[in-house]
């Protein structure tokens, strides 16, 4: 099990988002954190290599053209 | 307190037939909704914002109309409700938040744009999760909303509104959304029909997100036909938004009526593990009425969806964290506990995370498309259990009410959420019925086959 120790936790928060999690809600962040880390290490254990995640070029020209539009 | 009044017996289908050989008033019809509502909704507390003056105001109309021999189709005349998650425009959508307490929209969704050109009735805005980022609608800043079968638990959610609004006649039918499963979840825990049709088919313009990738807006009803009347006129491709799908729209009553002979049926595996007792004699009998009514119960397996619902929800997570990130950090305490605890907990997922969170995605359609190769439609029940109650602290939401919903937002198949029966205790228990990409016209057919064999529910005593 990935583990991510509180003070990350709170770091991370307090660095990338500017918000200061509470003692007790870091602890409770690191824990899913270490679950979520865990099992996105599981997934990349799969065979995926090459298969696209499902983005579509489509919207990316629809939106585009959408801003574009919007000036 | 009076008895309701008998107008509210009739599901949609039936209203609109009354409604277009002028048997109905709209306005009585309307009428009879804001009094039922008046007399009810102290207790469920279904609605944020009744829009009473509106309500009136399009019933007359709708009068007008249907008497000039003007009828616009099924819902003309017909009183719904929205979930507060969509866009009225000179109307209060508050999102369910306090952050959004005061917002008044300059433009419609296109859900309530197409529903208002049928000629529907609008009776307000539903109460919901905040932001629609849970599954209790036991809502800090609007008033915790009730289940109508037992006013001491959760109508689910998040939109609890809109399935708690059906059962208590206090709406002829609702509009919710679904990212991990908020219309299948209070259909299930209130005993009525959601549908969370196929990602993309349903314009999300003017609905606020939760995760763009997994947001869907669809119908919650009586019944599988009024789901598909109310999914006739609000799918189909909008320009406004770019990721509504131009496959054509077919007539999703076209099917409905008929058995099932000769149709194989796929139980998931994956999904009919760790439930109660309640809910397991439920859906062995409802499979047992689907063999009586002609088809074929095999069960199937799709090893990728045990752990589907975390696959949703770290996608979930990583996009509603970008959407609240501004708010987070200049307004937390205006967030309930529960949704802020949520949010916090997303600033951790990293990219890594998130992106092969997407891709898993892929192997998941595959693995369900496989089943669908030799199956019309695969089933599972909606939810582990009955309806929790409101102060049941430690039952797990995620673990609990996602774990079979979740996993088709991820693939954005089709699903809809039918009721099983009641339990002992007299709470709504259900099943899904999940389809191939686009052939909801499927979905609905077999639903409506097994809803008709079942049989009317109980309703609330209110």
């Amino acid at each position: 099990m990935a583990k991510l120790t509180p003070q990350t936790a709170k770091a991370m928060a307090q660095e990338l988002y500017g918000y200061e999690l509470t003692d007790e809600a870091a602890v409770a962040v690191a824990n899913a954190a270490g679950a979520m880390i865990t099992h996105s290490r599981r997934l990349g254990n799969l065979d995926l290599n090459g298969v696209q995640p499902p983005f579509g070029y489509p919207t990316l020209l629809a939106e585009a053209e959408r801003i574009r539009k919007r000036g | 307190m009076a008895n309701p009044s008998p107008l509210l017996d009739f599901d949609v289908a039936a209203l609109s037939q009354k409604l277009r050989a002028k048997e109905i008033s709209p306005v009585e019809l309307t009428q009879a909704y804001l009094d039922r509502i008046e007399a009810v909704d102290e207790r469920i507390i279904s609605y944020i914002t009744v829009t009473a003056d509106v309500a009136r105001e399009l019933a007359r109309k709708a009068e007008t109309e249907i008497t000039a021999g003007r009828w616009r189709g099924p819902f003309h005349g017909v009183p719904i409700g929205l979930k507060d998650l969509c866009y009225t425009k000179g109307i209060l959508t508050t999102g369910g938040s306090k952050i959004l307490g005061e917002f008044v929209p300059n433009y419609d969704s296109t859900v309530w744009t197409r529903l208002r050109e049928a000629g529907a009735v609008l009776l307000g805005k539903l109460n919901l999760h905040e932001f629609a980022y849970g599954a209790t609608s036991s809502n800090p800043h609007w008033g915790t909303c009730r289940n109508p079968y037992d006013l001491d638990r959760i109508p689910g959610g998040s939109s609890g509104g809109s399935g708690a609004a059906i059962v208590a006649r206090t709406a002829a039918a609702t509009i919710g959304t679904d990212t991990g499963g908020s219309i299948r979840i209070p259909a299930a825990c209130c005993g009525c029909v959601g549908l969370k049709q196929t990602w993309s088919r349903v314009s999300r313009y003017g609905v606020m997100p939760l995760s763009d990738s997994l947001d869907h807006t669809g119908p919650i009803t009586r019944t599988a036909r009024d789901a598909a009347l109310m999914l006739n006129i609000i799918a189909g491709h909008d320009p406004n938004d770019a990721t509504s799908s131009r496959e054509p729209v077919p007539d999703y009553t076209s099917r409905l009526g008929g058995d099932l002979k000769g149709m194989r049926v796929g139980v998931i595996r994956e999904l009919n593990t760790g439930i109660s007792e309640p809910v397991s004699r439920a859906f062995n009998a409802a499979l047992k009425q689907l063999g009586s009514l002609g088809a074929t119960v095999e069960e199937v397996s799709i090893p990728s969806f045990t752990e589907g619902s975390l696959v949703a929800m770290v996608v979930l997570m990583a996009e509603a964290l970008e959407f609240h990130e501004q708010w987070m950090r200049e307004r937390p305490d205006d967030y309930g506990a529960d949704v802020r605890s949520l949010i916090e907990t997303s600033m951790t997922i990293t990219a890594v995370n998130y992106v092969r969170a997407q891709r898993e995605r892929n192997l998941m359609l595959a693995e369900a498309l496989t089943a669908l190769q030799d199956h019309a439609v695969l089933l599972a029940p909606s939810q582990t259990t009955a309806a929790p109650r409101i102060d049941d602290s430690s039952y797990d939401i995620i673990a609990n009410m996602v774990r079979f919903t979740g996993p088709s937002n991820a693939t954005g198949q089709p699903a809809v959420s039918i009721p099983t029966g009641l339990s002992n205790e007299g709470l709504p228990l259900s099943m899904q019925i999940v389809g191939k990409p686009f052939d909801e016209v499927m979905v609905l057919q077999v639903a409506d086959a097994y809803e008709r064999a079942r049989g009317p529910l109980p309703l609330p005593k209110l």
